[in-house]
């Protein structure tokens, strides 16, 4: 079970290089991190994968852009949450692995039949703890809601979930026992965030029923 | 005024947590008010009313808070969403939790830049740069006020 940060942002969007922060990645508990943006050569510390983010208006948008080549090469693939009609359709493309800035979108927006529709195709839903820890106040009060709304969805419906640290710097990444911490806010057990922080793994290598070969 | 007998007196919790950037200090005030800022915005004033986290230590890049005993999950789970002391960008990582401060000065291994800081122009400004165990190097920006913070290794430095 690979322990994986759905998204990183590495320099230049962020302040920290992606060799420092895989390095500090293995030392807050982590195998490996999704790094959004240029991926070079791998550095030292925990294994780099390649993540690509998606904000598009319209899911017309979406599959476009899952079509241009630096999204084919990416190992992951987010899309940003929008509406009811747009997260419905979102989940139902083939090329997409997760979807992400739940906090941000309406109530409702990821409903049961986007839930439903997730659990059939495998898609995740992200669970980024920047506005955890970044927002104070009613907005703060706001994603831990919707973080609620969707475990209790998750619960019934059996979507997997990813956890994302969504770091900018070294400063913002945060350790397996801080993640748990964390998402005990909003109601997730221990075992729910060992199974959200293994999600990733599951799309780069996902169990297949064994080949006999010869 | 007598002492309380020590049966009598409210159980503490001691956790200690490591501050980043490396070579930061910050004042012991600052870092009462940033802890308490977080922990009263996550948990409430009644809940950390109950807790009565204090920051007792602050030195070599240590910081100790006490808690009262039960309660120092959630103030850990508060420490992690402190993000600045003074103004400073910080992340408060909390090593381990023990019943006395002297437990914990001996889990305190205090991380110093391994040779003399440097220079180096990148982007077109001037920082210093410092050296850490594992390859680690930090750039602070030269100036007087709202320098930048890279973190780079040494690997990304040759590179560019």
């Amino acid at each position: 079970m690979k322990v994986t940060d759905a998204s990183v942002y590495p320099y230049p969007t962020g302040d920290s290089t992606l060799a420092r922060m895989a390095l500090e990645a293995t030392d807050l508990g982590f195998d490996s991190i999704v790094a959004i943006g240029e991926v070079g050569r791998q550095p030292l510390g925990a294994e780099v994968i390649r993540g690509v983010v998606i904000s598009a208006a319209s899911h017309k948008e979406v599959i476009r852009r899952v079509r241009e080549p630096a999204v084919r090469r990416a190992d992951v693939v987010f899309v940003n949450a929008g509406d009811t009609s747009f997260n419905r359709a979102v989940v139902g493309l083939r090329e997409v692995n997760g979807i992400r800035n739940i906090h941000a979108a309406r109530r409702n927006a990821f409903d049961h039949v986007a839930a439903r529709s997730a659990a059939e195709r495998g898609v995740a839903v992200d669970i980024s703890l920047a506005p955890i820890i970044r927002l104070r106040g009613t907005r703060r009060q706001r994603a831990l809601e919707r973080y609620a709304d969707i475990l209790s969805l998750q619960r019934r419906y059996g979507f997997p979930l990813t956890i994302s640290s969504d770091a900018h710097s070294i400063l913002e990444q945060r350790s397996v026992r801080e993640v748990r911490g964390l998402c005990a806010l909003f109601g997730m057990t221990g075992t729910e965030v060992s199974e959200a922080l293994a999600s990733v793994g599951r799309f780069i290598e996902p169990e297949q029923p064994v080949r006999v070969v010869g | 005024m007598k002492p309380r007998p020590p049966a009598m007196r409210a159980k503490r919790r001691y956790i200690l947590v490591r501050v980043l950037p490396y070579g930061v200090t910050p004042d012991q005030k600052q870092a009462y008010l940033s802890v308490i800022e977080a922990a009263t915005s996550l948990f409430g004033d009644a809940a950390v009313g109950f807790a009565q986290p204090a920051v007792v230590f602050c030195d070599t890049g240590y910081v100790v808070v006490r808690c009262r005993r039960g309660t120092e999950k959630d103030i850990a789970t508060a420490l992690t969403t402190v993000t600045a002391i003074a103004d400073g960008p910080v992340a408060l990582r909390t090593v381990a939790v023990s019943g006395t401060i002297h437990a914990l000065k001996r889990r305190m291994k205090p991380i110093r830049p391994l040779s003399e800081a440097g220079e180096t122009r990148f982007a077109e400004h001037c920082f210093t740069v410092y050296r850490y165990p594992r390859q680690k190097v930090d750039l602070v920006e030269q100036g007087i006020k709202h320098q930048k913070l890279l973190f780079f290794t040494e690997a990304d430095l040759e590179e560019r």
